[in-house]
């Protein structure tokens, strides 16, 4: 069962805001698609699980250095900056 | 029809230049696109750059590979350095990467015309390119129609002959479900065949990027390109063989199977379709067997978990802080993150960021992601004993043909069942190619897919191919764009 | 009613790898903002991790020196939470595979603090306030981290100190890590709760995060059993929640809010591969190690007869134990060689930091020799410790102060003449002795030693001149 409480919950861990008024709304729409997530519950795995798709392992980068980037590159896509840093005022 | 072959023909036997073959495809991309809304972002001044740079090399009387100056697009949620990439998201407008994906670095090796970026669902979640941003791509049978999706804009494009190739992506479908909406070619590579740097990710173990095209060599040809080990993916190894070349090679005695549980459902129209291409691959000397794939079953939620769960972690980071869009009002920094993520996304993709939290989340675990992840064990499994028996699979890419405008987004369950066929191939990491097989009473086009084995690319061109050359009125050009 | 203090560690530790766990970008510390950063470190969409493999040694490195399991199989995960320093919003970690099991670090009371696991994990980058608003600097995101997660085995705050400085101890040795605490290259966080004395069971714990000092750590902890043990004795209950520690007040205060709803959502992070890792390749690795600080110790006190005081203050930085243990070879006393470093060449390194580097002037061989004239007899204690000094002053070796003539010791009769010359030019002090003043004696074996130029047997001529008096 997905109670509002749950939505709020989930709405939170996931930076979202909803609406008082759309709240209710989004519980239904929520329990329909666990509802439908739900079909797995009694499916029988065959208890082997999964690691990844090709089963690969090891796969390494050596310890070297690669020149870093341009502080003024890093920046550029920042929709604020200031003295060289990414920039988050307070409030706008 | 402009195959890559035959603009390759074209430019080493002088009949036009790169840079006439170019402004030709921009001329009928300014007149289509408005209709179409394939493009959202044509990259004109770096494409005729580029055609400059293949003209060059043509008038030195320099060699030049199949894939140079023939003009394409990428999907917008491929990373192209210095052009806007918005994955045709709110939140992204503005952000201009500061590198190049993989796969567009190794075409920009091979001097290939970028046109632009094209239409997508946003964050490629969807099924008709609707959750677009910028609205959805029309599909070029019918603009009634919607070109499918989430590749919905590199398929229409396509289609249209406004662009002779492209790249998508395919999570869940992606690629296969709008190249057989628009009557075109779409692989969705083996997992890992094809390096993922520089894709913006969604559900990360089961993205992959391959060639939307007009016909079965060219995706060979584009994905012999494409499929390269990458040192920045770990999760990247590469083709083992080339495909291309093997395009021609007889398929007699090849067994096709087809699993009854992907005609569950289908409609007739399509069923008789993809049945009808049996007929035609038993006339070319193939050896048709049916079998069962029970595990089938639970391959859509496991999907949906699967591919939310991963979603809402990878798209955690769009906060307003280091790119794209940020909030304009907002007190404090929770304040300023939540109202950012919040007017910045759109209703799907907030659900399914939803839904990936919540399967997640402490409690629901155990129940949802990790018994997904069982049961995604046990299907690969399921494909693996399936492949005992047989060398390709046959099944409809669909279970229809293009919807209208306007009806996916009605019903979110509805539109996640559209994917039924084409979602287990992303779960078991399996290639597939989907090839237009025929068409509905309203003339709009019907795909089915080859699965092949993991990295068995070069077996299901192989077969599609020979499909091809045995039924070319499948393959019908529509009325729109470049007329070579 | 007596209260037990019960606390377990969380203990990051920055690896000295050259380059961050996920991309080639620097970690040296500091650097102008930003500039040690790249798409993949500063989270850019669609870029794809790829593991540092050294990161990998060093965390087998490590746990290997703490007696740690290594895994066959180890695997990465998504921790994820919202944060602006967090630029993916999620930080690569490990929780359900975890690359070592189990482990301890014992300590000088004998008792074992036992560790639950050590795992690798990207570290998050610098957040600056200014006047409310947040500035944000990338460059220590993705520098490598281990996290040593000890099991709740500390009973004292002594204990507390002690475990984090053998850590600390420990991987400097090893290499892993400088553990830099002032620069945010150790930090720990403290689990902390009381408990009546005799009582088995766990109370109800907070965590004080982020502690940057052992001093602090000391602090915090003190307060923080005081106020538990306050709070339980008027009848309340502590409540299990995170805790900063403020320094300028001496006090803990919340850190959560409301805001922060916290619930990881670990999960396997599907753009990295299983790590596989075989026992050649961790025998390897644990051939390659040194001796261990704690081992030296044994070995020191055990075998070569040194103080435990002064054995702990010869292993406690690795440069010294590898200078005493060159300066040792082939001498008969290392406890020679353990007084001159200790007694001399210390005062000569006065600061943790100097001790640490312990870049003295006197090369460890110069000091073997020096040790070797003693043990053979050929000079006196006092003149060896005069040398030293000059060795010390100048890098020169002992031979370039002391002569054949020095070297020739002094025999029986030659020491006889000298005592009874001593004794007939200083009445007054023979005078004193008689009349039991028994520094007067020394006054007359220093006469001796003058005039042997420090090469009389101190004792030998103590009981010549007794012997002379009567």
């Amino acid at each position: 069962m997905v109670t509002r409480e749950d939505v709020e919950n989930i709405a939170l861990l996931s930076k979202l805001f909803v609406p008082e008024e759309e709240l209710d709304g989004l519980t239904k729409s929520m329990q329909e698609i666990i509802d439908f997530a739900d079909a797995i519950n009694n499916a029988p795995a065959d208890g082997e699980g999964f690691d990844n798709i090709n089963n690969l392992s090891n796969v390494y980068r050596e310890d070297e250095v690669v020149p870093s980037y341009d502080c003024k590159e890093i920046l550029c896509n920042a929709p604020e900056q200031a003295e060289d840093h990414f920039l988050v005022r307070n409030r706008e | 029809m402009g195959t890559i072959s035959k603009i390759h023909e074209m430019l080493t036997t002088k009949q036009c230049s790169c840079t006439e073959l170019t402004k030709s495809y921009l001329e009928q991309i300014e007149k289509s696109n408005p209709e179409l809304n394939a493009y959202v972002n044509v990259t004109g001044d770096e494409a005729l750059k580029a055609a400059e740079a293949v003209d060059k090399k043509l008038a030195a009387g320099e060699e030049i590979g199949m894939l140079e100056g023939v003009p394409m697009t990428l999907k917008d949620n491929l990373s192209t350095k210095g052009i806007e990439t918005t994955c045709c998201s709110k939140i992204l407008t503005g952000y201009k990467p500061i590198y190049n994906a993989t796969v567009w670095e190794l075409l920009q090796a091979q001097n290939a015309v970028m046109l632009g970026k094209t239409n997508m669902d946003e964050f490629a979640m969807g099924s008709s390119s609707e959750t677009s941003y910028f609205g959805g791509a029309a599909n070029p049978f019918n603009t009634k129609h919607c070109a499918g999706g989430s590749s919905g804009g590199v398929a229409s494009a396509v289609g249209a002959n406004i662009a002779a190739y492209g790249l998508g992506s395919d999570t869940g479908g992606s690629i296969r479900q709008p190249a057989s909406f628009c009557g075109i070619v779409g692989l969705k590579p083996t997992y890992g065949a094809v390096s993922r740097y520089g894709l913006i990710a969604y559900g990360s173990s089961l993205d992959q990027i391959g060639p939307i095209t007009k016909s079965v060599e060219d995706a060979a040809i584009v994905f012999d390109a494409i499929s390269k080990q990458d040192e920045r993916d770990s999760t990247s190894k590469g083709s083992s063989e080339e495909t291309y070349s093997k395009l021609d090679n007889d398929i007699k005695g090849l067994k096709i199977g087809i699993a009854r549980e992907y005609l569950d459902g289908v409609r007739d129209d399509v069923k008789e379709a993809v049945l009808e291409a049996a007929e035609v691959y038993k006339s070319l000397g193939a050896e048709i067997v049916y079998f069962d794939l029970p595990a089938l079953k639970y391959a859509l939620p496991v999907y949906y978990i699967i591919a939310c769960a991963e979603a809402s972690s990878n798209l955690g980071r769009y906060d307003g802080i280091r790119y794209g869009y940020k909030t304009a009002h907002y007190n404090g920094t929770h304040d300023m993150i939540c109202r950012t993520r919040s007017e910045g996304f759109g209703e799907e993709v907030k659900r399914r960021i939803l839904l990936g939290t919540y399967v997640l989340s402490a409690g629901y675990y155990d129940a949802y992601y990790k018994k997904a992840q069982d049961l995604r064990g046990s299907i690969i499994r399921s494909f693996n004993d399936a492949f005992e028996n047989c060398d390709v699979i046959l099944a409809p890419t669909v279970p229809m043909t293009a919807f209208e405008m306007g009806h996916a987004v009605s019903d979110p369950i509805e539109t996640y069942l559209t994917d039924i066929c084409t979602v287990p191939v992303n779960i078991a990491g399996l290639p597939g190619v989907s090839i237009p097989c025929g068409f509905n009473a309203k003339g709009m086009p019907i795909g089915m897919q080859l699965i092949g084995r993991s990295f068995g690319e070069a077996t299901i061109l192989n077969a599609a191919y020979k499909y091809q050359q045995a039924a070319p009125d499948k393959f019908m050009d529509t009325k729109w764009g470049v007329k070579l | 009613m007596k209260y037990e203090l019960v606390a377990g560690f969380e203990t990051h530790i920055e690896l000295s790898t050259k380059t961050k766990i996920f991309c080639g970008c620097t970690t040296q510390f500091g650097g102008e903002p930003n500039t040690h950063c790249c798409p993949v470190c500063i989270g850019l969409p669609g870029t794809l991790p790829k593991l540092n493999r050294e990161v990998v040694r060093y965390a087998i490195k490590a746990g290997l020196a703490v007696h740690g399991e290594i895994a066959e199989i180890a695997k990465m995960d998504r921790k994820n939470y919202c944060y602006p320093d967090l630029a993916k919003a999620y930080q690569i970690s490990q929780l359900y595979a975890p690359l070592i099991i189990g482990g301890y670090v014992e300590l000088s009371n004998g008792r074992k603090i036992r560790l639950h696991h050590i795992h690798i994990e990207e570290d998050a980058g610098k957040l600056i306030h200014k006047h409310g608003d947040t500035y944000v600097d990338y460059n220590r995101g993705g520098v490598p981290l281990i996290e040593i997660v000890s099991e709740p085995d500390i009973r004292s705050i002594d204990e507390a100190k002690e475990y984090v400085e053998r850590l600390q101890q420990v991987m400097r040795y090893i290499g892993v890590s400088d553990c830099k605490m002032q620069e945010g290259s150790m930090r720990c966080d403290v689990n902390i709760s009381v408990r009546p004395e005799g009582s088995e069971k766990l109370g109800t714990r907070t965590e004080i995060k982020n502690m940057n000092s052992i001093n602090n750590i000391a602090k915090a902890m003190e307060y923080e059993f005081e106020r538990q043990t306050d709070l339980i004795e008027s009848g309340g209950k502590v409540v299990q929640e995170t805790l900063r520690y403020d320094d300028a007040s001496g006090t803990t205060s919340s850190m959560r809010s409301k805001e922060d709803a916290h619930d990881y959502r670990y999960f396997r992070d599907p753009d990295l591969v299983t790590i596989n890792i075989s026992r050649e390749e961790v025998e390897e690795i644990r051939a390659s190690l040194p001796e261990l600080p704690a081992e030296k110790f044994k070995r020191y006190t055990e075998e070569l007869g040194i103080p435990e005081k002064d054995a702990q203050l010869l292993t406690k930085y690795r440069k010294i134990s590898e200078f005493f243990d060159e300066a040792c070879e082939g001498v008969k006393s290392a406890k020679s060689v353990s007084n001159f470093i200790i007694g001399q060449i210390f005062r000569r390194t006065e600061t943790e930091a100097d001790k640490e580097q312990f870049d003295v002037a006197v090369k460890p061989k110069q000091l073997n020799e020096l040790v070797k004239l003693l043990d053979s007899g050929k000079i006196r204690n006092n003149l060896a410790k005069s040398t030293l000094e000059k060795m010390l002053d100048s890098g020169k070796g002992a031979l370039d102060f002391i002569s054949e003539a020095d070297m020739g010791g002094v025999d029986d009769n030659a020491l006889l003449e000298l005592c009874k010359a001593a004794v007939e030019s200083n009445p007054k002090a023979v005078e004193d002795f008689k009349n039991g003043k028994e520094k007067a004696l020394k006054a007359l074996v220093g006469n001796v030693m003058k005039n042997s130029r420090g090469k009389a047997d101190a004792v030998a001529a103590e009981a010549k001149i007794k012997e002379l008096i009567g």
